[in-house]
């Protein structure tokens, strides 16, 4: 059977008179209910990475399949349609629309695709929100929510169309520790549940640490793709375990990782 | 329908943007309704007091039946008689059958035919030149609304009864019951005035009228149409049908269409006669549609500045809903509804402050006894028209806009935070 979302020799060139090198050769390959993270340095090319794999950009050469189906040979439209059924989208700006209520805006995708909501749909959403424990505010203007709150609106957004995929960039780059330990267990608990694959970018080695799968990408190649699982903890720990946690039980000093 | 929501809320969420733009768009609907109607009943009370009580389509024969009667060589004879278009050397014979005809017609009015000519009344040592007009006096009040303008004296003429109008009175110093000599001049080429008249005779004036042109006032003389048969010997014949359409701008259509029917008679409408007072109207209407395009121009292009602004605004959530899977063409449509919208509400906030202009002008500008300056007629159908316009304008105006967001790249937007 193939493969859920595959990356077959990608390579992304942006620029004309200056080129810039973003991605080179890339080959990827993710399954269902995977759980997994992309790190690297900013300007490394995780973000393209990410943009390639949820279909927002296309790259300059090589193709994207998806369920075995080749996307590169999609129009704009096509592959518009195509986002709204398989895939969710979390962002780290959490981009709600603000003129709609929390309510509405985990409806958005649904309307997209069906033009009005169905009533299970409707259901479906105050499920997801109170799921994601924002139920008491689903009727609120997604301005009167607290950053935690919006991000999390954000995720019952990208479950509502039930995709295969959700790709979160940053999800946790702009809240509080508090919030970001929230909004990652509840991703994790929605992968076991729903069996959605998740591919999480991030710079933040923590979250990294959580997931089964690290891929990680220096100047626009890949350089280490392992499961954690495979890793020893302490050899988790040296690649990935943000040293606050290592300095909270006494095992090391403050060391600068990288 | 996601994409109405999104166009509605996007509006109302810009609150003081929308409504800056909608009294902006309103204003200038404003003066589109208002130009509209006032020009439209300025022209029709124009027309009105100018061709209203007369003949709209004056029918006449075409044919010169001299030319068969006489011999061709003798052409001095058929040259002065051919002349006039009143000329009663081409009698119009057939008119009953025609007047029969057209009587079906919904689009006429009146229709009254005429026996007339020339001629002078004297009355003790003063001769005046006149026009006598035979007519079937209640036929003919359809067209002159002569009995509503008869200032003195009885609604009725006869064969030796006569009306005649004020400024003949005048300088004759007539009253009702006073006599006076009547004489035709025939078209015979003969020297004109009293010492050669053809057919002369007493008449007796039994009113006098008033019909609101001096050139009629002082030369008209109505008497019956078979005293205007004898007086210019036409036998049963007359010399034309007037005809009074209900909408006076039918006429030269509808001339040219009877003409097409009756190709004999020669079909003259009140354009063709007033070619001055119609290039009158026809400039006064090309000037004030001209403002009426740079009004509803600049209307557009207000819509289309804020919808630009708007969509840069709104970037984000296009980029969003981009990544949320919306169609390019729905990301246009988006804003081509909000240009539609921003018309339609703009465009019935104008109408409303129009009617209240009009309002305010005919009652600011209306005499002491009321009456407003000219009578106007609020045409739904100028409102309706406004409407329909503006709100196509706005979505034409919001269409670059509308390409703009559609052309939006998500990822530069969500990068950009």
């Amino acid at each position: 059977m193939a493969n859920l979302l595959s990356l077959v020799d990608i390579n992304k060139i942006y620029g004309k008179k200056v080129q810039t090198h973003v991605l080179k050769n890339i080959n990827l390959e993710y399954e269902k209910a995977e759980f997994t993270s992309i790190i690297g340095q900013s300007g490394s090319g995780k973000s393209t990475l990410l943009n390639i794999l949820g279909s927002l950009d296309r790259p300059t050469s090589g193709r994207v399949y998806a369920e075995g189906k080749d996307l590169t040979t999609l129009n704009d439209d096509a592959l518009a349609i195509f986002r709204n059924q398989m895939m969710g989208f979390i962002f780290q700006f959490h981009y709600l629309l603000p003129e709609f209520s929390a309510l509405e805006n985990v409806l958005i995708p649904h309307w997209l695709d069906r033009g009005s909501a169905q009533a299970e749909k409707v259901t479906l959403a105050k499920e997801l929100l109170e799921r994601v424990g924002v139920s008491e505010r689903m009727n609120n203007r997604s301005t009167d929510l607290s950053g935690g709150q919006q991000q999390r609106v954000a995720i019952a957004r990208a479950l509502i169309n039930r995709p295969k995929i959700i790709l979160a960039d940053e999800p946790t780059g702009n809240l509080d520790s508090e919030s970001a330990t929230q909004v990652n267990g509840l991703m994790r608990e929605i992968n076991q549940e729903f069996k959605t694959t998740f591919i999480i970018v991030t710079h933040d080695n923590h979250i990294a640490a959580q997931c089964d799968r690290v891929v990680e990408i220096k100047d626009g190649m890949i350089v280490q793709d392992y499961p954690t699982a495979e890793k020893t903890k302490q050899e988790n720990w040296e690649n990935l375990a943000p040293c606050y946690c290592l300095q909270k039980e006494g095992l090391v000093e403050w060391k600068q990782s990288n | 329908m996601f994409i109405w929501k999104a166009a509605l809320r996007f509006l109302i969420e810009g609150r003081s943007q929308t409504l800056f733009i909608a009294v902006g768009i309103a204003i200038g609907i404003s003066v589109l309704v208002f130009l509209n109607i006032l020009i439209t009943g300025l022209q029709q009370d124009l027309v009105n007091t100018t061709v209203g009580d007369s003949p709209h389509i004056v029918v006449t024969s075409r044919e010169d039946p001299l030319q068969s009667l006489f011999n061709p060589e003798d052409d001095i004879l058929i040259l002065s008689r051919s002349g006039g278009m009143f000329d009663t050397s081409r009698p119009f014979n057939d008119w009953q059958y025609v007047m029969d005809q057209l009587g079906n017609r919904e689009l006429l009015s009146a229709i009254s035919p005429v026996a007339e000519g020339s001629g002078f009344i004297s009355r003790g040592e003063k001769t005046v030149s006149i026009r006598a007009r035979g007519v079937d006096l209640n036929r003919a009040d359809g067209i002159y609304n002569v009995r509503d303008r008869l200032i003195d004296g009885d609604f009725v003429v006869g064969k030796n009864q006569v009306l005649v109008g004020i400024g003949l009175a005048e300088e004759l110093d007539l009253t009702p019951g006073d006599l006076i000599r009547l004489s035709a001049l025939e078209g015979n080429g003969g020297e004109p005035g009293p010492a050669n008249p053809s057919i002369a005779g007493s008449y007796s004036v039994r009113g006098i009228f008033d019909l609101g042109s001096q050139a009629v006032n002082s030369s008209w003389v109505f008497i019956s149409l078979e005293g205007g048969q004898s007086l210019y010997r036409l036998s049963d014949g007359v010399t034309s049908l007037e005809l009074q359409l209900n909408d006076v701008f039918q006429a030269e259509e509808l001339a040219r269409n009877l003409e097409k029917s009756y190709p004999s008679l020669s079909w003259s409408s009140w354009e063709e006669e007033n070619p001055d007072l119609l290039s009158a109207l026809s400039s006064q209407s090309i000037s004030s549609y001209v403002i009426q395009a740079f009004v509803l121009l600049a209307v557009a292009l207000g819509i289309s500045s804020v919808l630009a602004v708007s969509v840069m605004q709104k970037s984000k959530q296009i980029g969003i809903l981009k990544a949320l899977g919306i169609s390019t063409a729905g990301v246009s449509r988006i804003f081509l509804i909000q240009g539609a919208l921003l018309g339609l509400i703009g465009s019935i906030l104008g109408s409303v402050i129009g009617g209240f202009l009009l309002w305010g002008f005919f009652t600011f500008t209306a005499d002491e006894t009321g009456e407003p300056l000219f009578p106007i007629t609020f045409d739904p159908l100028v409102f309706i028209m406004a409407i329909a316009i503006a709100t196509l304008a706005g979505m034409g105006a919001a269409a670059i806009p509308a390409r703009r967001a559609a052309k939006l790249n998500t990822i530069e937007v969500i990068k950009n935070g």
